[in-house]
């Protein structure tokens, strides 16, 4: 194997490993705060309205996360050097 | 797209001579040039909207907006703080209209991307916001309370509080950092998927030909450019908007604990 593609098939795994543990935090996040909303609307069903506002402003915070990971495992590898 | 010249998350820079601090990405210059037009052109039109009396449509949007963010700074800094009403709506409306022109496929053009897709910009706007709430936090609570505030939790004994203060100064630095990251990661992760799924067309898939390809890839670029760039642009918007409005109120922490 050359050198490339030892680097290129690091930074592969590399990414892989950062987007599918990223994943599983956001994914936690996502259920973390459905499930609040929806015990929250079971108790009290005339406030629904003013909880989804928050509900995607939550979604939206933890989501984040994830793609800060995403936009920099783009970022390394495409920074990989190109092969001789 | 891996090792390629045009590597993802670099810009064509201009050097004018004089070192790091005078060499410009123009691509993004030139993007948020656009945006920064597109806002003013949107600002003006919606000012020319407002009628005395009988609102129009546009207007009722904007005074339920301006009222929500009003009650917003009431409930979360202070009544008497609504000079940050200007400076949160700017924000909101620039980062909104900056995430809305990816709409467009900018992607034809290659010197335009979406404003917010260099992390030089959306810092920018992190360090306006942390300066502008260290001008208020000093004014607010005086050079005392100033320096006070970072000996948080106040409850504690002197000697407990002076171990807090590397933790406090951090996480005042570290504020206009996330701000940036936050907006900088969603909306270049959404324009380089914008990218991949744009290129799903000229794949040469053996289960379907090319044409079927091309359908489907124009379809799918319509489903996620209407989820990433319309929902997730607005709602980091909102986000941005939402956490200056917090990070003000986190400014005046201390003030009823310096008179006793």
């Amino acid at each position: 194997m050359t050198d490339h593609g030892l680097v290129l098939a690091g930074a592969l795994v590399a990414f892989g490993l950062a987007i599918g543990l990223g994943a599983i935090g956001a994914a936690f996040g996502d259920g973390l705060a459905g499930n609040a909303f929806i015990s929250g609307v079971a108790r009290q069903p005339e406030a629904q309205g003013r909880m989804i506002p928050w509900l995607f402003t939550i979604v939206g915070l933890v989501e984040a996360m994830y793609f800060i990971n995403l936009a920099f495992g783009f970022v390394f590898l495409s920074n990989v050097p190109a092969a001789k | 797209m891996i090792g390629t010249d045009g590597a993802v998350g670099t810009h064509p820079t201009i050097d004018l001579g004089c070192g790091t601090l005078c060499t410009f990405n123009y691509d993004s210059l030139i993007s948020s040039a656009i945006a920064v037009a597109a806002t003013l052109g949107v600002a003006f039109w919606i000012r020319s909207q407002l009628r005395e009396g009988e609102p129009t449509k546009v207007q009722a949007i904007f005074e339920w907006g301006y009222d929500q963010l009003r009650s917003l700074i009431k409930t979360n800094v202070s009544g008497d703080a609504l000079f940050i009403i200007p400076l949160a709506m700017t924000i909101f409306l620039y980062i909104l209209i900056a995430n809305w022109i990816e709409v467009f496929p900018l992607a034809f053009f290659p010197i335009l991307h979406g404003a917010n897709a260099d992390l030089n910009q959306t810092l920018a706007m992190g360090l306006i916001v942390f300066f502008v709430v260290q001008w208020y936090s000093f004014r607010v609570l005086g050079a005392y309370g100033f320096f006070y505030r970072y000996t948080k939790p106040f409850e504690l004994p002197l000697p407990a509080r002076i171990v807090f203060i590397p933790l406090n100064i951090l996480e005042e630095l570290v504020k206009p950092l996330t701000l940036a990251l936050r907006l900088f990661g969603n909306i270049f992760a959404g324009a380089v998927m914008i990218g991949l799924i744009a290129t799903f067309g000229t794949l040469q898939l053996p289960v379907v030909g090319s044409l079927p390809a091309t359908i489907l890839g124009s379809l799918l670029l319509a489903v996620w450019k209407a989820f990433d760039v319309i929902f997730i642009g607005f709602i980091q918007a909102f986000i941005f908007m939402l956490l200056t409005v917090i990070y003000f109120g986190a400014a005046r922490e201390g003030l009823e604990h310096q008179h006793h």
